[in-house]
């Protein structure tokens, strides 16, 4: 029963550059987070493109990733350990919590996702972050 | 009675005719000894099966009939799944005694009227009449997922056993395959391959609707596969 709450720390799917971030508050509520809620995130690891782009890119790489480590920014959560029912009976869950970074305006930083999101989103608005992923359920 | 009465009733004078007459009533009063014998009061019932049978309107109805449901839950949840599920094939697939039913540990594929089929992995039925579900486990994108179905939800199209358990798993729930040691990862190549094989039978007798969203489905998830 893995609720998203303060200090929960999630992964990052996007490119932003970020990898892990920790959830420091639950916008406009005061209850955990689901999917589709939007939180605040310091960033805590950033994600190592290195061997992924190769040698001679560390300097795009430094520039690829937009946020740093300590960063704080707004995330809309997209997977939760917790499960979830949705209004036809059926539960969903994750085995892992995922985010998306935006920006404060509710624009993705990064360019690309990795990973499947909940079709949550979709009721929440989030259709952008929808049209990114590679899959959703 | 000290006067004598005259047998005879006196003609001429008014005084004796009177005596007379109220000696003869005291006579009679004293001498009353017939009792008139005091009806016994009829009970209602018995009055109104005396009385003349009148034409009305009023109904009178008997007693109320006995209770026509011995265990009323059990009835309602038999006639929400006979709604539900007139074929009786939900029933069948997921029932104890059908020695062809699916078990934990079968590879079940979901079809859903909205949305993509998922698969995965059974790990649970939870048996609970007409709310009984099933959970499926599988891996998409590398992320396990698991979802659980209400078996006789509409939105349910239907529920293929893509593939059996060689060996009868001997939990009744398989919780344990959450763990890495027996995760089994993604099945996702199973139930494309069998996906395939239903779509070349039913390519051979014509090719349905259902093999194509089917397929249409499958392909989906290959490009998702390959975008990561």
């Amino acid at each position: 029963m893995i609720q998203l709450k303060i200090q929960t720390m999630l992964n990052c799917i996007d490119n932003s550059g970020a990898a892990i971030v920790e959830c420091v508050q639950v916008m406009k509520m005061k209850r955990a987070a689901k999917i589709g809620d939007r939180i605040i995130v310091v960033v805590q690891k950033q994600r190592n493109f290195g061997p992924e782009s190769g040698p001679g890119a560390s300097v795009s790489t430094s520039a690829a990733n937009k946020v740093r480590r300590g960063d704080i920014r707004h995330a809309v959560v997209v997977r939760t350990v917790k499960k979830l029912q949705r209004t036809d009976g059926s539960v969903v869950k994750f085995d892992d919590n995922a985010c998306v970074l935006i920006n404060k305006a509710g624009e993705p930083i990064g360019t690309r996702l990795n990973g499947i999101v909940g079709t949550e989103l979709r009721k929440m608005k989030w259709s952008k972050i929808l049209s990114l992923a590679p899959m959703h359920l | 009675m000290a006067p004598t009465t005259h047998s005879l009733r006196p003609l001429s004078c008014w005084k004796p005719i009177f005596r007379h007459t109220r000696l003869q009533k005291t006579a009679t009063r004293s001498l009353t000894t017939q009792i008139t014998q005091i009806k016994p009061k009829r009970t209602f019932e018995e009055s109104r099966a005396i009385a003349p049978k009148r034409r009305s309107n009023f109904k009178i109805l008997g007693p109320p009939p006995a209770l026509k449901f011995k265990e009323p839950i059990k009835d309602v949840t038999a006639a929400q799944i006979a709604i539900l599920d007139p074929t009786n094939a939900r029933s069948n697939l997921f029932s104890k005694t059908n020695p062809e039913a699916a078990h934990v540990g079968d590879i079940l594929l979901v079809r859903l009227k909205t949305g993509d089929p998922f698969a995965g992995v059974c790990i649970n039925i939870r048996r609970r009449g007409i709310d009984t579900g099933i959970l499926l486990r599988n891996e998409l994108t590398r992320i396990g997922v698991e979802m659980w179905f209400k078996i006789y939800s509409p939105n349910v199209e239907g529920i293929e056993v893509v593939q059996r358990k060689e060996k009868r798993a001997r939990r009744a729930r398989l919780t344990y395959m959450r763990k890495p040691k027996h995760d089994m990862g993604s099945v996702q190549n199973i139930v494309l391959a069998y996906q395939r094989s239903r779509g070349a039978l039913r390519g051979n007798g014509g090719a349905g609707t259902l093999g194509k969203d089917e397929l249409k489905g499958g392909k989906r998830k290959i490009k998702g596969k390959g975008k990561k």
